[in-house]
């Protein structure tokens, strides 16, 4: 986990001038998202962790961000980009075909299930899926790079970053409401922002912000 | 945190010192008395005490003007997080003019006293180099004397304040410094002429900051008009008495700056109201105190006013025409 803003933990604004109730209770949904699958089959299901945990990997040493969660919530709450490439049906049918697609791509290419693969065969399966050069009857016609750049990365990053615990990994502070920012300026910062440690820094200095985040 | 608290209190202390050093005056420029009118109509004779007593009225004015700077400075170079070492300056310099100012109005010697002229004239200085910086920041940004620059930079017209808390102080100085019996004097001007003329200036650019900043604010409450209408005909006024008879009553300069000086305390208010408004109210005023309409600026119309009103008496004290 990244040490960049030690000690910084974003839901300790809770109670603070930082969140309001509306957002206690955006964060408390977001952080209460099912882990079940709610749109997806369970093939379906297995295969989508799998490919977030090679598109997102993220460190042992922490609860995970529940990234197939929330691509699943986007789908089953009806969450639109508000635009839709015409090559590129509506975001829950081209997930249900392209995860199909890759699993069949899996079995075609080594006899068994994309997510009971090694992460480097996963890995290569994803990367000829990027350049457009995976095939077959179950892409439907939809191109598989566009899949890949405009439903694959963007559903699964945006849901990595929608997770108190990758703001924490940033600095960010969470939603501004009501607090917000004042010190807009380069490398100025409010005293309830995250203070970044700088090894060239002296530390007690970084210790010192870090007590009045909140 | 304990910052944070800190402005705020000392936002709180210097509201309650305007009220207090405003209170006073309206008594005190209320009282010409039927027999000293008398004695100046006759031509004969001149109330000895007459010169300390506008002196201190402008002490009250150079205070208010002081506390307003002190307070604005403190949470806008707060908000600044004293990048500049310089920026400590207005706070110690505000503070000292406020104190000096509130020493001078307990003062009833008909004398100057060196350490209130000092800090006065530093003051001002510390204004004057202020605001040049505040004008070399502008200048050195991207796009220059852009609006976008002069609406979001470090603002012109804030040091300008502590240039007239000095001046005022000052020139009070000055009037008192006179002997007893002879009408006060500036560079050989009377006292009231200069004064007048000064506030008239001191208010326009008060105006002009506030006509900025408003305009930045697109007048979105229709009560953002009144600092930039009410002021600027006072200034009128009261520049039109620097130059014309100084032997007329002018009760309608003297309305005016009265007007003026409560328009100050009701800005301060609206200002409270506006920080209200921001998401989040007061009580995210860690955030809106910093990023809504600054409480301790309309004051300093106050100040001007206060000055003006004192201007005024002392034309009227000692009318030269």
């Amino acid at each position: 986990m990244s040490r960049l803003y030690p000690d910084y933990d974003v839901l300790s604004k809770r109670w603070t001038e930082s969140w309001n109730e509306t957002t206690r209770q955006v964060i408390d949904r977001r952080l209460g998202v099912p882990r079940e699958p709610r749109f997806f089959s369970s093939t379906e299901w297995r295969t989508l962790n799998a490919v977030c945990d090679r598109i997102m990997p993220q460190p042992k040493d922490r609860p995970p961000v529940p990234l197939a969660a929330y691509v699943d919530q986007k789908i089953t709450d009806r969450l639109l980009d508000g635009y839709r490439y015409a090559q590129l049906p509506p975001q829950g049918e081209a997930w249900q075909r392209g995860l199909a697609a890759l699993e069949q791509s899996a079995n075609d290419a080594h006899g068994c299930s994309f997510h009971d693969l090694p992460p480097e065969w996963q890995d290569m399966l994803l990367r000829r899926m990027q350049h457009g050069e995976l095939v077959g009857d179950a892409w439907g016609g939809m191109p598989c790079k566009l899949f890949f750049d405009h439903r694959v990365i963007p559903d699964i990053t945006h849901a990595y970053y929608a997770h108190p615990t990758s703001w924490n990994e940033i600095g960010f502070g969470g939603p501004a409401s009501p607090r917000g920012y004042v010190r807009m300026g380069l490398d100025r910062r409010d005293p309830w922002e995250a203070a970044e440690a700088r090894p060239e820094q002296d530390i007690q200095r970084t210790e010192r912000k870090k007590d009045r985040v909140g | 945190m304990s910052r944070d608290v800190n402005a705020v209190a000392l936002s709180g202390v210097a509201l309650l010192g305007l009220v207090a050093l405003a209170v006073k005056p309206k008594y005190v420029s209320g009282r010409a008395s039927p027999r000293r009118a008398r004695l100046l109509v006759s031509g004969r004779t001149i109330d000895p005490s007459a010169a300390v007593r506008s002196a201190r009225r402008m002490n009250r004015a150079a205070g208010v003007l002081a506390t307003a700077v002190l307070a604005d400075s403190a949470v806008e170079h707060y908000r600044g997080s004293f990048h500049n070492k310089a920026m400590v300056a207005p706070l110690v310099t505000a503070a000292l003019s406020l104190a000096v100012s509130a020493h001078g109005n307990a003062d009833k010697r008909p004398i100057r006293h060196r350490v209130r002229d000092g800090v006065y004239s530093t003051a001002a200085l510390t204004g004057l180099v202020g605001t040049c910086f505040h004008i070399f920041n502008i200048s050195k940004k991207p796009g220059g004397f852009s609006w976008q620059n002069l609406f979001y930079s470090a603002p012109i017209g804030a040091p300008a304040a502590l240039i007239l808390s000095g001046a005022v102080g000052f020139l009070a100085e000055r009037v008192r410094d006179t002997t007893p019996g002879r009408a006060p004097t500036i560079g050989g001007i009377s006292a009231g002429r200069a004064v007048a003329a000064a506030t008239s200036v001191g208010l326009l650019g008060t105006v002009a900051e506030a006509g900025l900043l408003h305009f930045r604010g697109a007048y979105h409450d229709p009560f953002m008009y009144l600092p930039v209408t009410i002021p600027p005909i006072a200034a009128a006024f009261i520049g039109n008495a620097a130059l014309g008879r100084t032997d007329r009553p002018r009760p309608m300069t003297r309305f005016l700056l009265r007007l003026t000086a409560f328009l100050g305390f009701a800005g301060a208010g609206f200002h409270v109201l506006g920080v209200a408004r921001n998401m989040g109210g007061w009580w995210n005023w860690s955030q809106n105190l910093l990023s809504g309409p600054p409480i301790p600026a309309p004051p300093s119309f106050t100040g001007m006013a206060l000055a003006g009103v004192a201007a005024l008496d002392l034309m009227k004290d000692h009318p030269d025409v």
